[in-house]
């Protein structure tokens, strides 16, 4: 059995110029099961219903565990950090890949993703979110960036024209709220780094707040940041009822439920507004740049290979056949012919199934964006838990259980600079 | 093999079992307590009883504390409350042929995962679809924030608690209220006591012990809230519905990864309830 596995160890490091189809032959029958945790989401979902096909492809089975958001970051981080081990391909974000990269949890996906999976077509700026120091740690299946989204019907009934700015769609907002049967806005409040850090920081950053001073200390209690705060906070009082502690799900849900006339929200939404099967709103939609200067929050999501779950050369192979895979240009084409509309390569990007399948003006508004869009987080490992914090206080000011802004921020300045002291 | 060996022989198998299941993991997580260690950097220092200072100048979990004691409180008498009342009502006035099927649906929201029981509620109490605040918005009222309101979001996730084992144990109860010996209150009957005075003076009073029995297995599973309180707000709004276990949780095996910090609160946890319900035993054992 030892000198199989040098044999095939040896022959693995000699071959490791050529395709990793040929690393795969070469595993074939030593992978018997690959682990892979991931987060409900419908590209992942549809990447499991088809799982068979990778499974007769490689003769192996794959075990899916699926997960809530938080919840799957959670059990990715206590997988890794004890070394349990127990995924070997773990979903990852921009909110966690510098955090798994720091710890050495994700191994290098250069060496493993399979060479016919064609890494060079992934879109820039979504294989940029897992790329740290010039190394590739996943590959990305969905990502996107902000649009402002609109009830045209209701604006034009109203003869109200789409805002351009942050004083306008405060006004918008106020003159389309008829509460209970309309609100002009939606937004989430739940705390999270992922949750209302992440809606609450596109007004951070758009109003001129940084996440360090130019020393590189923390900057969190800034001016710019009491102005978002309390700017989100307005945006509450023409939000459906529960939005204070609600989540994504519950704003796109109140959306599609037509009981909002506007929200800036992640262009992946864009396809569930436009769900026949499940939206009321189908049609009635407009699409548009994001008002000034509100900034537009990128993101990808991706797998990654777990070097606690992975502890032989053949299992990073295996598990790095399935990312390109789950991630591949064959698995996006499918997921368009089903009318998932997630995807993360340029190919699909100009593929017509994508291009028509949502309106002009959402095209328009996503080439709009694309100039103010970028990694909005503070991409530190410590984000997790300075982001935990800071949605947290930012929660107790939305709810009313906290009311001074400031001294509310300068705990969560406090915590980040004790918790980064503690990291060094 | 003699009787002492016998004894050993026999009772070995369930001390392996606790030592594995109770004795191992409190040590464990005494051990972690005492360190600092995190997720993020598992080679941690001993540092004392730090952590348990800590936990006093912690607003958190001060307030944990606070909220764990008024969920106890609340959740413990709103079921025993809701308990005595479907008793009574089932009794009264349940024709006896159909009981049993009563019964049956009271029991079902028991037999709900409280994950599911929360969810279920979560959504029935939304304030823009739910359905509990459909008719407040069809009469065009506002709804409602049962969960986003700082002031009901404990008394609405407790409801969720209360309504599944309140109904559970007041069939519990009914049962008991029929072993009772049928001649006293035939008695009270005749002697025309008010169906409540009936219950308050003579029934209830004969069921002093199995109430407290029930109060306190209540109060032992209340304590373990976690599931339901984080389904339905995650502890929120703000902190308002953070009991102790999901603060711990949220120490350690969410996003902090603080994982002696939160050893550190389990281990307080335990301490606390031994303590309480050691006195609360002997109190309810002399009465």
């Amino acid at each position: 059995m030892l000198k199989k596995i040098i044999f095939k160890t040896f022959i693995i490091l000699a071959i490791s110029g050529i395709s990793l189809n040929a690393y795969a032959n070469s595993c074939k029958g030593d992978v018997s099961e690959i682990n892979v945790l991931i987060q409900g989401h419908p590209a992942m979902v549809h990447m499991e219903k088809h799982k068979a096909d990778f499974e007769k492809l490689m003769d192996l089975k794959v075990n899916v565990t699926t997960l809530g958001e938080q919840e799957r970051r959670s059990q990715s981080r206590v997988d890794a950090s004890t070394g349990a081990g127990a995924y070997d391909v773990y979903y990852v974000d921009e909110a966690n890949i510098a955090e798994f990269v720091k710890g050495d949890w994700v191994e290098s996906l250069d060496k493993y993703f399979p060479a016919g999976a064609d890494m060079a077509d992934f879109q820039a700026g979504k294989i940029s979110i897992g790329n740290i120091n010039g190394t590739n740690y996943f590959a990305p299946f969905m990502g996107g960036q902000d649009v402002l989204m609109y009830r045209k019907d209701i604006f034009a009934e109203k003869g109200i024209s789409v805002p351009t700015n942050t004083d306008e769609m405060l006004e918008v907002a106020k003159a389309l709220t008829d509460a209970p049967n309309m609100y002009g806005w939606a937004q989430r409040g739940q705390r999270g780094s992922g949750m209302n850090v992440w809606r609450w920081n596109p007004y951070h950053r758009g109003f001129g707040g940084e996440w360090t001073n130019a020393d590189g200390s923390p900057n969190i209690n800034s001016a710019e940041a009491v102005k978002a705060t309390e700017y989100y906070m307005e945006l509450f009082n023409y939000a459906p009822p529960g939005a204070r502690t609600g989540t994504w799900s519950d704003q796109i849900e109140a959306f599609r439920a037509g009981k909002v006339a506007m929200m800036t929200a992640n262009d992946v939404f864009g396809a569930w507004v436009e769900d026949a099967e499940k939206s009321s709103v189908v049609g009635k939609v407009g699409y548009a740049d994001l008002p000034t200067p509100i900034l537009s929050g990128g993101f990808a999501h991706g797998l990654a290979i777990s070097k606690p779950g992975t502890s032989s050369e053949c299992e990073k192979v295996m598990a790095g056949e399935f990312i390109g895979w789950a991630t591949g240009k064959d698995m996006e084409s499918m997921r368009l012919d089903e009318g998932i509309y997630d995807i993360a390569r340029q190919s699909s990007a100009s593929n017509p199934k994508f291009t028509s399948l949502m309106p002009d003006d959402f095209n328009e508004a996503v080439k709009a964006t694309s100039p103010k869009t970028s990694l909005l987080i503070w991409k530190i490992p410590e984000w997790p838990a300075i982001g935990d914090e800071l949605g947290l206080v930012l929660e107790e000011l939305f709810s009313g259980t906290r009311s001074d802004i400031q001294g509310s921020l300068d705990e969560v300045q406090e915590y980040a600079i004790k918790y980064l002291e503690k990291s060094k | 093999m003699n009787k002492n060996k016998f004894i050993l022989f026999c009772i070995l198998p369930s001390i392996v079992i606790l030592l594995i299941v109770v004795i191992f993991p409190m040590v464990g997580a005494i051990n972690y307590s005492l360190q600092d260690k995190s997720l993020r950097f598992l080679e941690g220092d001993y540092i004392g009883f730090q952590n348990y200072i800590d936990m006093f100048e912690d607003r958190r979990f001060i307030n944990a504390l606070k909220i764990s004691l008024y969920w106890e409180l609340i959740t413990v008498i709103g079921s025993l409350l809701l308990a005595i009342l479907v008793s009574i009502i089932l009794f009264e006035y349940s024709n006896k042929n159909y009981r049993i099927l009563l019964a049956i649906i009271l029991i079902m929201p028991i037999m709900l995962p409280k994950v599911s029981a929360g969810l279920i509620w979560r959504f029935m109490l939304s304030p823009v679809m739910g359905l509990v605040n459909a008719p407040l918005i069809s009469l065009n009222l506002n709804p409602i924030e049962y969960l986003a309101s700082p002031k009901l979001a404990l008394f609405s996730v407790a409801f969720v608690d209360i309504w599944q084992w309140g109904l559970f144990f007041g069939v519990i109860l009914l049962f008991l209220l029929e072993t009772l010996p049928r001649d006293l209150i035939d008695a009270a009957k005749i002697d025309k006591v008010k169906k409540w005075q009936l219950h308050y003076f003579i029934t209830f009073p004969m069921l002093k012990g199995s109430l407290i029995t029930i109060a306190l297995i209540k109060a032992i599973e209340s304590l373990r809230s976690f599931d339901l309180i984080f389904t339905m707000t995650k502890g929120g709004p703000g902190i308002t519905t953070e009991t102790l276990d999901l603060y711990a949780y949220q120490q350690g095996i969410g996003l902090r990864g603080e994982i002696s910090y939160a050893s550190a609160m389990s281990v307080a946890m335990v301490i606390i309830t031994i303590v309480i319900f050691t006195f609360i035993w002997k109190r309810a054992q002399k009465s």
